[in-house]
C-alpha cells in the first residue's frame, strides 16, 4: 500500500493532467469564436493556468506546456513530437479540443527531476 | 579557459541546436507543396532526425522535440509554450520554416539531467 502511494506521487499520472487542461482551455476560450485580437491573451491564459494548476500538484517534475489555437479554416495541419528521455519516469499527455470556430491543442511534457 | 570548456558542453546552446533543425527540414521537406499523404512521414523524418543529430551531441540533456506543419491557406495559427525548469541549466529554441506551400515550426526543449 505504501509503495503504491509513493509511486503515484512521482509518476505523470495522464488523467490528472488531461483534466486539469480541459478545464483551463473550457474556461479560457469556451463557445467564443475565432479573434485574431484576443488569441495572444487566450494562448497565455491557458498555458499560464495549466502550468500554475500542475506545479500545485507538487510532483518531482519539471513540465513543458505547449498550445496550438488554429481558426477552422480547412487548412490541413500536423503536429508530431519525439522525446529522449527516461522511459520509466517521463511522460506526456496531449489534449486536442474544438468548438464551432477553433481548434486547440495542448500537450504537456513532465519530466522527472 | 577549462571553466568555459565544460560550461559549453553542458549548456543548451541555442545556435547549434537550431542549425541542426534547420538542415534537417531542408533535407526533408525542400521545395515540396504540401501533399495530404506525405506529411506524416516528413513529421517523422523531421523529429525522427533532430533527435538523432540532438543525442549525438553527447550532452547530459533530455530532449523533446515538436514539430507543426501547416497548409498556407489564409488560416491564423497561434503556438506558445510555457515551462516549468531550472533557468540556469535549461534551454529550448524555436525554428519558423516556410516554403511556397508550407509553414512549418520546430521547437526543441532540452532539460539538464
Amino acid at each position: 500500500m505504501d509503495e503504491d502511494q509513493s509511486s503515484e506521487e512521482t509518476t505523470f499520472v495522464v488523467d490528472e493532467i488531461t483534466t486539469v487542461i480541459k478545464e483551463a482551455v473550457e474556461s479560457t476560450i469556451g463557445n467564443s469564436s475565432y479573434q485574431h485580437s484576443k488569441i495572444n491573451q487566450w494562448m497565455s491564459s491557458i498555458v499560464e493556468s495549466s502550468l500554475s494548476q500542475l506545479t500545485k500538484l507538487g510532483k518531482p517534475f519539471k513540465y513543458i506546456v505547449t498550445s496550438i489555437i488554429l481558426q477552422k479554416n480547412g487548412a490541413g495541419l500536423h503536429t508530431a513530437s519525439s522525446c529522449f528521455w527516461d522511459n520509466s519516469t517521463d511522460g506526456s499527455c496531449t489534449v486536442r479540443w474544438e468548438n464551432k470556430t477553433i481548434y486547440c491543442i495542448v500537450s504537456v511534457f513532465g519530466l522527472s527531476i | 579557459m577549462d571553466d568555459d570548456q565544460s560550461a559549453e558542453e553542458t549548456a543548451f546552446v541555442v545556435e547549434e541546436v537550431s542549425s541542426i533543425v534547420k538542415e534537417s527540414l531542408e533535407a526533408v521537406i525542400g521545395r515540396n507543396p504540401y501533399e495530404h499523404k506525405r506529411v506524416n512521414q516528413w513529421m517523422s523524418s523531421v523529429v525522427e532526425q533532430c533527435l538523432g543529430q540532438l543525442s549525438k551531441l553527447g550532452k547530459p540533456f533530455k530532449y523533446i522535440v515538436t514539430c507543426i506543419i501547416m497548409q498556407k491557406n489564409g488560416a491564423g495559427l497561434q503556438s506558445a509554450s510555457s515551462c516549468f525548469w531550472d533557468n540556469t541549466t535549461d534551454g529550448s529554441c524555436t525554428v519558423r520554416w516556410e516554403n511556397k506551400h508550407l509553414y512549418c515550426i520546430v521547437s526543441v526543449f532540452g532539460l539538464a539531467i
